[in-house]
């Protein structure tokens, strides 16, 4: 045996990009509630460019490099587009409050209900199963179309497309647990102009599904103690609800932000605000609506079957004017209360309606 | 006995009692009742809970070759004539199915994490600083990967068909995974005395982010050309881990990332035996693709940083850590030789030359 010691190869390094580094010495430290997003907004990092140039996909503070491809044709590259102050935190609360359909709801709970009511539950299941997963599909979209030098405000979206698939998620497995099935669907959220799914601008698509949409379905989620049938069901809403209210909440403070940011821009943000309100209760996007099937639906879950039907209904004109008054306190948060006073909006004459 | 109503449901129903009455009822219509394709299905959970896959009963879990519907009907509800079509363009279900996708979706949501909570960032300690620069130059090309997945993922989401719901809910995690894939290698690179490097020239995330083709095409270079060399790199990492924050991070990331190779393997099998043509077109873009990983390969940073950690610092990066660093591409090529086997598409005979030189090191 050869007692020779082998030598190894010597390789030639290129260490040129060491001298390239982006800022250099940054230690972001945990804070109570861990190392957040919120804490790595540091130095240079926490710059967030008004227009970006990100054309190629780079971490933000990261060494551009002339030589890159410009991969990333970003339709949403100024912040009032996107941006909402809050970003960062409702990322971490969207990480902390993640939650498992098929684990963390009672199932056992579910009994054997009356078949209206059974039917009932399984048609606003159908319609949940069908319109969850417009706020999935459609942030989506609007992620890839997104510079990621706004990294906290497109990781919020992709924690909604997250919860939006549990959403549609638990919807399907109640509907096909109970001795029910599917039913007909609504066909709500389908091609319109003026739908969320069409919308060619961040911020319109944002005031219709957080603001108007959603917050209509968050509304009726809180209120799914009301018209849950067994702790299954209203711990599906009660869980659903929280995700939601993540989501409006985005809607409101990116409302707020673009706002105070591009002002020029307020009369447009109106207009959207007026043909949402049109929709509001009257559109068959609300499932507690005028026109959607599934108002009849929750009327009787509400009234505990059939034959309370007018009791239920009464609860339903109570959710209603819920959804009304809550969607007035969140455009009042958003910074656009004139319309509420200047006669503008018809909400508040339909609020009163309702008394 | 009946439950207490909470606060909530009590002011409910007291407001519930002050409705005008001449507001009215309507007299329901009830055109909705008996209108389900099957009914009684029952599906009892588990000893893993209610999964997706448990209630793929009867015709709810009929899946077609082809879904013709392009509204959000949900698989096996009843549909409604009339409804104007959304721009759903995978229509057919060689062009996204994977078998395991709804149990890929549920295991996602099991195996969970929060870099902010659940990383040990406290048992980061000052590494040299050539070992911190390699690190941090790792977190910013594997951030721009993962955004480079994030991209494709999201811009080919919304163009499923819903008849293949469990492809888009199991996205729907990835997606969320690459977020968090950013977000954590953003943490480490800004939280031990450094920070982030310099950007990819980005030719293997071009070529991911240009195939607009169909999502098969997109899958053949995310997963099965790159992912599958990212599973090595992030092997590597934890196998030279400087910490335990580092050991969490890069093994969560790997269970995260073998998830999405066993959707996009599973994905490309089943496009391969369905779909015309499929192996020949996957390998034409192989053979394209190969020529641009190869070029990467040979730039010097992702090499370099890696032998730097391999190497334990400069020195040891100029033989022995380069030296690991040649086998893990070696690795790399043999792992993509025999997948592109398994799928029938010929590689060997074609295989790059620059991948053939690095198959060769010894």
């Amino acid at each position: 045996m050869s007692e020779a010691t082998e030598i190894p190869r010597e390789h030639e390094l290129d260490t040129s990009w060491m001298d390239n580094m982006a800022e250099w010495g940054v230690t972001a430290k945990p804070g109570k509630r861990g190392l957040t997003l919120a804490d790595v907004q540091i130095g240079s990092y926490a710059d967030l460019p008004a227009i970006s140039d990100n054309m190629t996909g780079r971490p933000r503070g990261s060494t551009p490099r002339a030589e890159a491809y410009r991969v990333g044709a970003y339709q949403v590259h100024t912040l009032s587009e996107i941006w909402l102050d809050n970003a960062e935190y409702l990322y971490e609360e969207a990480l902390q409050r993640q939650w498992s359909s098929a684990t963390d709801i009672p199932w056992h709970t579910l009994k054997p209900l009356p078949d209206d009511v059974e039917e009932a539950e399984c048609l606003l299941c159908t319609f949940f199963n069908e319109v969850e997963f417009v706020a999935g599909d459609v942030p989506a979209r609007w992620i890839a179309r997104t510079t990621p030098d706004y990294l906290e405000a497109r990781n919020v979206l992709s924690a909604q497309v997250m919860d939006e698939a549990r959403h549609m998620d638990v919807f399907r497995k109640r509907a096909l647990a109970n001795g029910g099935g599917l039913m007909r669907m609504s066909g709500a959220t389908s091609g319109f102009v003026g739908s969320i799914d069409l919308a060619r601008d961040f911020t319109e698509m944002s005031t219709r599904l957080h603001i108007s949409g959603e917050g209509a379905v968050l509304t009726m989620f809180r209120m799914g103690e009301l018209f849950g049938q067994n702790d299954a069901e209203k711990t599906m809403y009660r869980l659903c609800a929280q995700d939601e209210a993540r989501h409006v909440a985005f809607g409101v403070m990116h409302l707020r932000c673009l706002g105070d940011t591009a002002p020029e821009r307020r009369e447009e943000i109106e207009c959207y605000l007026d043909e949402a309100e049109e929709q509001l209760i009257a559109g068959q996007q609300n499932p507690a609506g005028r026109q959607s099937e599934s108002s009849e639906a929750l009327a009787v879950l509400l009234g505990g079957g059939s034959q309370h039907y007018d009791e239920g209904h009464k609860k339903l004109l109570v959710i209603r004017r819920r959804q009304l008054k809550e969607y007035m306190k969140r455009v009042i948060s958003a910074g656009f209360t004139d319309r509420f006073e200047n006669g503008r909006s018809p909400i508040p004459a339909q609020y009163a309606a309702t008394a | 006995m009946a439950d207490k109503p909470s606060g909530k449901a009590a002011s409910v129903d007291r407001e519930a009692k002050l409705v005008d009455p001449t507001q009215g009822i309507p007299e329901p219509s009830y055109s909705w009742r008996g209108l389900t394709n099957e009914w009684g299905v029952k599906v009892l959970p588990g000893a893993h809970g209610l999964r997706l896959g448990d209630v793929n009963v009867g015709s709810y879990g009929e899946v077609p070759d082809y879904w013709a519907d392009q509204t959000r009907r949900p698989r096996g509800s009843v549909g409604r004539p009339g409804i104007p079509p959304l721009p759903y363009s995978l229509r057919s279900k060689h062009e996204l199915w994977a078998d395991c996708a709804a149990d890929l979706y549920e295991e996602a949501i099991q195996r969970r994490w929060i870099p902010a909570t659940e990383v040990p960032w406290d048992s980061l300690e000052v590494l040299p600083v050539d070992i911190e620069k390699a690190v941090c130059q790792m977190c910013t090309e594997l951030s721009q990967c993962a955004n480079t997945e994030l991209e494709i993922i999201t811009y080919w989401q919304d163009r499923m068909s819903y008849g293949y719901f469990e492809v888009k809910q199991y996205l729907a995690t990835a997606t969320f995974d690459c977020a968090r894939q950013q977000e954590v290698l953003r943490k480490r690179a800004l939280s031990n005395g450094g920070g982030l490097g310099i950007e990819s020239r980005g030719r293997v995330n071009r070529i991911i982010l240009e195939s607009s083709g169909g999502w098969t095409e997109a899958v053949v270079y995310l997963y099965l050309l790159r992912g599958t060399y990212i599973t090595r790199l992030l092997s590597g990492l934890l196998s030279a881990a400087h910490n335990e924050a580092e050991v969490f991070i890069y093994s969560h990331m790997l269970e995260d990332h073998a998830r999405h190779l066993t959707y996009g393997y599973d994905h490309l099998k089943y496009a391969s035996s369905h779909g015309k043509d499929a192996t020949l077109i996957m390998q034409t873009l192989l053979a394209v693709g190969e020529g641009h990983m190869a070029a990467e390969l040979n730039e010097g940073v992702v090499s370099t940083a890696m032998a730097i950690i391999f190497g334990g610092g400069i020195e040891g990066a100029r033989t022995h850590g380069m030296e690991r660093y040649l086998l893990l591409v070696r690795d790399f090529i043999t792992d993509y030789l025999a997948i592109c086997q398994e799928l029938g598409i010929e590689r060997e005979k074609t295989l790059h030359p620059v991948f053939k030189r690095y198959l060769e090191n010894e």
